[in-house]
């Protein structure tokens, strides 16, 4: 199942290394990835992902990652 | 970033803010081994009041930091120096994470222009602990030191407690800057869980005929024992408990029926199998807590209590998650139910169930010894258990009375927590009774901090339970691998007794029944270190016993 993920974080040392981290160690494959620092060091991104996974599990897990404001998700 | 404006700035070192900002913390105590990125911290600590205690191996640091802050309820602080320092350290930090236990780990750092050119000890700490953190800093100017200390303690005891890391470069530690003295964090509160998935569990609850208490480790975490026993004494629900929920309700309670899983009791087994209701209090359905998932508590609708929203559904849908504070959920929660059938159901199985101690022979059979010693410690003993067969005996047979009474490694299983953790216990509760309860395989892997047990003339009392092997490893060879033995015997075990003594500890051996409670009541008679060689059978197994990949309704009693 194809995942399409929209996060906002803040844009501090590690931030998109733990964001990545947590989606491939969490059983998801990252498929595509585009991430952009705007005003005040927020950052986003968008992820695209594949994996058999509760993807809403998945954002909560990212959700708690210090450094991330924001996560939603779009199926597709 | 909390800082109070008004104060004027001082000029201090960057290792110097460091050791303001953990005093500013409160913080008392750190567990570390110095080497060169790091020196400068050590040079601070000497125009410091923190006590520092010296271990002989980083891993021994992070792991009494965790036994410091369970028994305490504060952080517990490490640190180590860069490269193999760091490294070592990484153990006790996937430790603290696995049981969600608050630590601040801090690790010096080649200097920032040698980072990243593969300098003499360097390594990626930051890079490689990224997965058994909560969070984590390298520290790039001087005058955020004491500001990320703050920000890392915060994080550390907030919502779900975990490790966090600040790598502290050396040339960032030794520059001037100036700054203002920040302070800590005010708390911050988890908040009420959702008042409509309240309604809803409390009409679940109501509508219950068999409801079950689930309790794992996150109700010691969140200091909400009190909260859980009003719960079940106001409710009647009867309870069964993780290895790390042991102690958060009374085990004397009549509705206890002790802990599930894979070693647990038939009684927890069996009511967790028929229950109809399961509220989940701080627990996250681990794999040795639930045998096969999918045939776990098949009846049963699930109302999980977490702090952390991202434990719920993970393994188990639940029916109502209540996200946030626990003991806002449990008191809105509470209200007398009509269970009695149900409740003398279990009452009846706590009874059949109950443990034995009268197995035959004159050998030393370890539960009872276990049984006797905790009774004889009395219930505001802190035992500290090592990871084998004998932390599961401590687990069935340790009147454990306080959550924060028991320390073991559950999530990580780590071999050599226990000697660690317990002397971090004692050096958190000065006055306390500490026994740490390990094995021949597991002291092995931290027999170094007998000399930190010793320098510092720390009173713990060591159980060491010898059955000439890795036991847990051997019992598992003999049932599911066919009694093919590989690599489980330790028949050429130093001779143990005289291995304290050379480290100045004062020692004593026993080997038969006759001699148990002689050994107890020198162990409790004992003021300062003291270690009991005890020889047990190695064939002895840990009963009963859920075999992987099956059920928990299908418990084994015996190899037969
Ligand atoms: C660091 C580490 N290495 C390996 C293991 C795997 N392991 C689990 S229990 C065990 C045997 C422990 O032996 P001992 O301390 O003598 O305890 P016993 O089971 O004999 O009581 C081993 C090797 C582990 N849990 N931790
Ligand atoms: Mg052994």
């Amino acid at each position: 199942m194809i995942q399409r993920l929209h996060v906002t974080l803040l844009d501090v040392e590690g931030a998109l290394q733990r964001l990545l981290g947590t989606a491939e160690r969490r059983g998801f494959h990252v498929l595509q990835l585009r991430a952009e620092v705007g005003a005040g060091a927020v950052c986003t991104v968008m992820l695209t992902l594949e994996g058999t996974r509760d993807a809403e599990l998945l954002r909560r897990q990212l959700e708690r990652l210090h450094e991330v404001r924001e996560v939603s998700l779009a199926a597709g | 970033m909390a800082d109070t404006g008004a104060i004027q700035s001082t000029v201090r070192s960057g290792a110097q803010w460091l050791v303001a900002a953990l005093e500013a913390e409160g913080i008392d105590t750190l567990f570390g081994y110095p080497g060169g990125a790091i020196m400068p911290v050590y040079d601070a600590l000497v125009d410091s009041k923190l006590r520092h205690i010296l271990v002989r191996h980083e891993q021994g640091a992070a792991l009494a930091a965790d036994g410091y802050a369970r028994v305490s309820g504060r952080i517990g602080v490490c640190l180590a120096t860069s490269g193999p320092g760091a490294t070592n350290l990484l153990t006790g930090i996937a430790n603290a994470y696995l049981d969600s236990v608050p630590m601040l780990a801090i690790t010096g750092q080649v200097a920032s222009g040698l980072m990243g050119t593969d300098a003499f000890q360097e390594v990626d700490i930051f890079g490689m602990s990224l997965p058994v953190v909560k969070h984590s800093f390298i520290v790039r100017r001087a005058e955020d030191v004491a500001a990320t200390v703050h920000q890392a303690c915060a994080i550390a005891r907030s919502g779900r407690p975990g490790p966090v890391l600040i790598d502290l470069p050396k040339d960032i530690a030794l520059a001037r800057a100036a700054a203002r003295a920040t302070q800590p964090h005010p708390a911050r509160v988890p908040l009420a869980p959702n008042a409509a998935a309240l309604a809803a569990a409390h009409a679940l609850l109501t509508h219950s005929e068999r409801p079950l208490l689930y309790v794992g480790g996150g109700v010691g975490m969140a200091r909400a024992e009190a909260a859980l026993r009003a719960f079940a004494a106001t409710t009647g629900i009867p309870s069964v408990c993780t290895l790390k929920g042991l102690g958060a309700i009374d085990p004397d309670a009549p509705g206890h029926l002790g802990m599930l899983g894979m070693h647990g009791s038939p009684a927890a087994n069996h009511a967790v199998q028929s229950c109809d209701l399961l509220l989940v209090v701080g627990a996250r359905f681990d794999d040795r807590a639930t045998g096969k998932l999918d045939t776990f508590a098949p009846g049963a609708r699930v109302v999980h209590i977490d702090v952390d929203a991202a434990e719920i559904g993970k393994l188990r849908s639940a029916q109502i998650a209540l996200a946030g504070s626990m003991p806002l959920a449990l008191a809105a929660l509470a209200q007398p139910l009509p269970i009695a059938p149900w409740r003398k159901h279990c009452a009846a199985l706590r009874a059949l169930y109950a443990n034995r101690y009268d197995a035959p022979g004159t050998d030393i059979y370890a539960p009872a010894l276990l049984r006797d010693l905790s009774l004889a410690a009395g219930d505001q003993a802190i035992v500290s258990c090592d990871v084998g067969q004998h932390q599961m005996w401590v687990a069935q047979h340790w009147h454990i009375h306080s959550p924060h009474a028991h320390l073991t490694s559950g999530g990580l299983g780590a071999m050599g927590y226990g000697l660690p953790a317990a002397l971090g216990a004692q050096l958190a509760q000065p006055g306390s009774c500490v026994i740490c309860v390990t094995g021949d395989g597991s002291i092995m892997m931290n027999i170094q901090e007998l000399a930190t047990a010793r320098r510092y003339g720390i009173p713990v009392k060591i159980v060491l339970l010898d059955n000439a092997c890795l036991g847990m490893v051997r019992q598992w060879q003999e049932l599911f691998f066919e009694e093919r033995y590989s690599e489980v015997d330790l028949s050429d075990n130093p001779d143990f007794v005289a291995l304290a003594q050379a480290f100045g500890i004062e020692a004593f051996g026993i080997d038969t029944r006759a001699q148990v409670s002689g050994a107890i009541r020198r162990l409790l008679d004992a003021r300062g270190p003291i270690l009991c060689h005890v020889r047990i059978d190695p064939r002895a197994n840990v009963w009963p016993l859920v075999p992987p990949g099956k059920s928990n309704g299908e418990m084994m009693d015996s190899a037969a």
